[in-house]
Formats: structure tokens, C-alpha cells, sequence
């Protein structure tokens, strides 16, 4: 890791109910830097923090706003349980880390470390996937606009597919977006080269 | 205070930092005696020695708590401090720990006397880059120390612009680093970062000596070694002359000019002879007792609650000067001085800074996080 983490001024929700565990982890996430607040009611989706701990002992599912889907923000769950229902809620919920009950301090840090890191690492993913999705998606429109290329200028398949892969590169676009512009006659064919 | 109050002192003797823990030892037990005059206190220093073998470490603090110590003076390392902490807090007790260290814990169950990376890795930064250059060469023990001291290093580097030249571990006691030191002759690094500790510093030390007297460039005048963690008590382990005018970052030296220290020296001059020179182990050591012992005394109870309020509570008198603890960290406010080795293995201070609250997790809670440390030449 290059760059020292730092959660200086971060705003987390601590859903749990009020123990020394709670009081001994909003300390803790003090001295980070991380304002914390306690409650043991479902968290909002119009205010979200910047980061969840939620208690995976007592945790219900309509705690999180995001029930089952993807968390909006990194979640960090309080297990003390062993049973592998608690440890599947706070998979379902999306905790990238877990911190043990009885909480001791210096788990805090690396396990924030941790579900921020997984949480970049989740959204990264899932962007990549549906650029991905859309490309898969549109693919028989480039199908398309090579045979409508081939046609207009009396060439093979892999020169259309070159010129228009050319022209995307050109003008730094998708060659999938290039290609609804062809079938759709917004412009004129492009040329080789 | 009927019974006597017994206060845990554990440290190696023997081992790769061998002469920091006898330096350690001889400090906390400076502070039990000048307390053993003193009427109506009655304290019992119970010493254990873990020999360097981690596992201990862990004994050690056991036989020490049992043995009635709610508080403990000690460890070196970090790996010690990790292995006795889970114990002294499941028995509600308190460490001092009192050794410079890489920063990012802060347990409520230790008071932390020795500095973290903002108040010795940061402030010497800011010192040698504007001076020589954003180009180090960082070498360091095969340990947490060294490693995390070069990452933060790194960062620091790349914050300023710079490049980091190299970068090399060696496990600790390897006393053979021609391998390196060749690297550095080849590379031409600004200065050289030292995160090496025990033989294998000296034996770093001597070697790049012998590389100045081939090649101006590697004098330390030039191309300084400098250190977070060298001290008085080990430079008489290195060759004769070898480490002159080596830089190192410490919260106290032997020659810091104060009335507090020259009274001080004077004491432990009565007891240990002219002879002896006050290393910050020693002096860390002796303060973290002192602190201990009158704070406990102020709560009138030993109980760790009671005596973290009271520790809070006030600034106190010490070597270091003034010195108060943070509620929220647990960590002390500690000077900055940059020692310059001399001809007669003590230090100069060459620069100082007045007392840097402690960011362990280096919020920026004080100041910037991470300063971006600009090259002036």
C-alpha cells in the first residue's frame, strides 16, 4: 500500500445498540478522525455516511437500505456469533470486513482499511462488468455496420472491421457508438486509413 | 499505600538490541531508586528479562501480573509490545511503553512515551530534503519497523517529488552488507534512511565509513546515514570514529542543554560515573517510571482508570521537558532533536523542535497529513 489511508473528517453510522463495545469503537473512530453517530434503527437511504458498522449479531434486513444489492458505501460488520447465518447476513449486507466481538481497539483501523479497499475494489468491478455488458450488448451493431461498410466500398470483412476500429480510435469513441452512427446514416461512411 | 506498590519492569538484556534493554533496565531502576528515599512510598520494582525469545515476552507479563504489577515498564520491539498486549488488557492493566516506534496503535491499556513516524520520521524530513536532496536510499531490519518506517518514507518521497533510489531489508544480526552498500555506491542517493537496528547498523555504519574514505561523495557531510533509533549506549559497539557525523532523530540526547538534564546527569553521574552517558532508552525508560510512580501516587490508587485521569489531567515535570499525555491517544507530546554523531561517540544537536503532539494513525489531526515537503537545492 502506497498511500497511507486516512479517514480524517468521515462521517459513520455505528448501528448497534449501546454497550461498551460501542463506546470502545466510536473512540476509537475518533481518534481517526471518523465522526461517528449510534443508532439502532434502519439507516436511510437519503443520508448516507461514508461508512457502515453494523451489528451482525442482531442485524435485520431491512437495517441497510440496500437489501441484498450492492452497498452504497463501505460496511464493516460487529460479529460475535460464530453461527454461519450472522456470517452470511453480513455477507448479504456486504461487509468486506468483520470485526469481533469483544471489539479490541486495534482491529479497527485494518478492518476499515479493508472494506474501503474492498469496496473500491467491488465498484471498479462492477463498472468494468457493465461497460462490458454494454459492449457484449451491442456487438451485432458492429456486426452490422461492417457488413453495411463491406457492401459500400466492396471490401472484405477484416478491412470494413479495420477501418471502422480506425475511426473509433480516431475520435476516441466506443467502435459500438461509431457503428449506431453509421446504421443510422447520422454520418458519412469513413474512409480507409 | 500500605503494601508496597510493584511496578513491572520488562526488558532483554541479551539479544540484537541487547544494549538498549540493559540501557532501559538501568534507567527504570534509576527511577526506583531515587524513589527509595522517599517516606511513606514504598514501590517494588519486579524485573523480568525475556532474553529477546518473543514467546517470553508473553511469560514475563504473565509472572508479572500475577506476581500483583498493574503496571508494566517495557518492551523494545514492537512484535513484544503486540505479544504482551492482549494480556494487560484482559487484566485491566497498564504498559508504558516507552520506545520510538512506527505508529498506528493506540490502546487504551498503553501509554505511549515513545515517539511515533509525526514526531521523529516526519520532522526529519522536513529537515534533510530541503537540505540534501528527495533521492534516499532506505534500508531497514526484516521487521515491521523497518518496513512500515520505509513505506511512510516512500510517501513521503513521492510527496515531495522525489525518487527513491533503493530499498533493502536485512534480517536482524546480518552483519553482511557489502551487497548493499555496493548498490549505494553505484546508485549516488541523496542520504540514506537507517532503519537497521543492532549489529547489523554498526556494521552498516563502518562499511559506509569505509566508503566515504574511498569516495568524497559517501562522507557523511554529504550523503548522511541517518536514523530514528540509534543512541548513546550503542555508539560505543561501533568501530572507533565510524559513525562521526551521522545524523539520528530522538526526543532526548545526552548533551541537550536544560537545567532539568544537567540536574539529572549530575545524578546519574553519582551513581553510574562520569563516565556514563545518558542514552534516550535511559532516559525514555526513566520518565516512563517517573510518570508511572507519580501519577499513581497523585490517584492515590494504582488502579489504570484512576491513574489515566490523573496522567491526563496536568502537564508534568520531565526530562523532556513539560510532557502531557492525550486522552484520545494515549501518546505523549515529545521534542524533536536531530543529534549529529561526534568524534567522541556522543551527540550534537544540530536542530530541535518544541514538543509535537503525537498522530499515530496520521490524521493530520495537528497539522497536514502527510506533508508535501518541497526540494529547495
Amino acid at each position: 500500500m502506497r498511500e497511507t489511508p486516512n479517514f480524517t473528517g468521515w462521517q459513520a453510522t455505528v448501528l448497534h445498540r449501546e454497550d461498551g463495545n460501542t463506546e470502545k469503537l466510536i473512540r476509537q473512530l475518533r481518534l481517526l478522525g471518523i465522526h461517528a453517530t449510534l443508532q439502532w434503527a434502519p439507516l436511510s437511504a437519503a443520508a448516507l455516511p461514508d461508512l457502515v458498522i453494523v451489528d451482525a449479531d442482531q442485524g435485520w434486513d431491512d437495517l441497510l437500505p440496500w437489501n441484498g444489492e450492492t452497498p452504497a458505501c463501505p460496511v464493516v460488520a460487529l460479529l460475535g456469533s460464530e453461527a454461519p447465518g450472522r456470517i452470511a447476513w453480513a455477507l448479504g449486507q456486504g461487509a468486506g470486513a468483520i470485526i469481533a466481538k469483544p471489539i479490541a481497539t486495534s482491529a479497527v483501523y485494518p478492518a476499515l482499511v479493508m472494506a474501503v479497499s474492498i469496496h473500491q475494489e467491488r465498484k471498479a468491478t462492477a463498472e468494468k462488468l457493465q461497460y462490458l455488458e454494454e459492449r457484449v450488448r451491442l456487438r451485432p451493431l458492429v456486426h452490422a455496420a461492417v457488413e453495411k461498410l463491406q457492401a459500400a466500398r466492396g471490401i472484405d470483412e477484416e478491412s470494413a472491421y479495420a477501418i471502422l476500429r480506425n475511426c473509433a480510435m480516431r475520435r476516441r469513441l466506443p467502435m459500438e457508438q461509431i457503428a449506431a452512427f453509421i446504421l443510422a446514416g447520422a454520418e458519412p461512411l469513413p474512409e480507409a486509413g | 499505600m500500605n503494601d508496597a506498590l510493584k511496578i513491572g519492569i520488562l526488558f532483554s538484556t541479551t539479544g540484537p538490541y541487547g544494549s538498549m534493554g540493559r540501557d532501559a533496565r538501568d534507567g527504570a531502576d534509576f527511577a526506583m531508586a531515587e524513589y527509595a528515599g522517599v517516606e511513606g512510598l514504598a514501590i517494588e520494582p519486579v524485573f523480568f528479562d525475556p532474553h529477546a525469545d518473543l514467546a517470553a515476552y508473553l511469560d514475563g507479563a504473565r509472572h508479572l501480573l500475577r506476581a500483583g504489577c498493574r503496571h508494566i515498564v517495557g518492551t523494545i520491539t514492537s512484535a513484544a509490545r503486540k505479544e504482551v498486549i492482549p494480556l494487560v488488557e484482559k487484566h485491566d492493566s497498564l504498559l508504558w511503553y516507552m520506545c520510538p516506534y512506527e505508529g498506528f496503535e493506540a490502546n487504551e491499556n498503553v501509554i505511549y512515551v515513545g515517539g511515533c513516524p509525526n514526531q521523529h520520521l516526519l520532522p526529519l524530513f522536513e529537515h534533510l530534503i530541503p537540505r540534501y536532496g528527495a533521492r534516499p536510499y532506505l534500508v531497514g531490519a526484516n521487521y515491521v519497523w523497518g518496513w512500515e518506517m520505509n513505506r511512510l518514507a516512500r510517501e513521503l518521497i513521492t510527496n515531495a517529488g522525489g525518487e527513491v533510489l533503493g530499498e533493502r531489508y536485512l534480517p536482524l544480526e546480518e552483519t553482511a552488507v557489502e551487497r548493499i552498500v555496493a548498490e549505494i555506491a553505484q546508485r549516488r542517493p541523496s542520504f540514506i534512511l537507517n532503519n537497521l537496528i543492532g549489529p547489523s547498523s554498526y556494521a552498516f555504519l563502518e562499511a559506509i565509513k569505509a566508503l566515504g574514505n574511498r569516495d568524497p561523495a559517501f562522507r557523511a557531510e554529504n550523503c548522511p546515514v541517518v536514523s530514528c533509533d540509534l543512541m548513546e549506549c550503542e555508539l560505543d559497539d561501533i568501530a572507533a570514529g565510524a559513525a562521526a557525523g551521522q545524523l539520528c532523530a530522538a526526543s532526548y540526547f545526552d548533551s541537550i542543554a536544560t537545567p532539568e538534564n544537567a540536574a539529572f546527569k549530575a545524578r546519574v553521574t553519582e551513581r553510574h560515573g562520569a563516565e556514563r552517558r545518558v542514552s534516550s532508552v535511559f532516559a525514555s525508560a526513566y520518565t516512563a517510571v517517573r510518570l508511572c510512580v507519580d501519577a499513581i501516587v497523585a490517584a492515590g490508587d494504582d488502579e489504570p482508570d484512576a491513574v489515566r485521569r490523573e496522567l491526563y489531567n496536568r502537564s508534568w515535570p520531565t526530562l523532556f521537558g513539560a510532557l502531557s499525555i492525550d486522552r484520545e491517544t494515549n501518546h505523549a507530546a515529545l521534542p524533536f532533536h536531530l543529534g549529529r554523531i561526534n568524534a567522541d561517540n556522543g551527540f550534537d544537536v544540530v536542530a530541535s523542535r518544541p514538543p509535537l503532539a503525537a498522530d499515530p494513525y496520521l490524521t493530520g489531526r495537528n497539522r497536514q497529513a502527510l506533508p508535501r515537503l518541497r526540494v529547495v537545492s
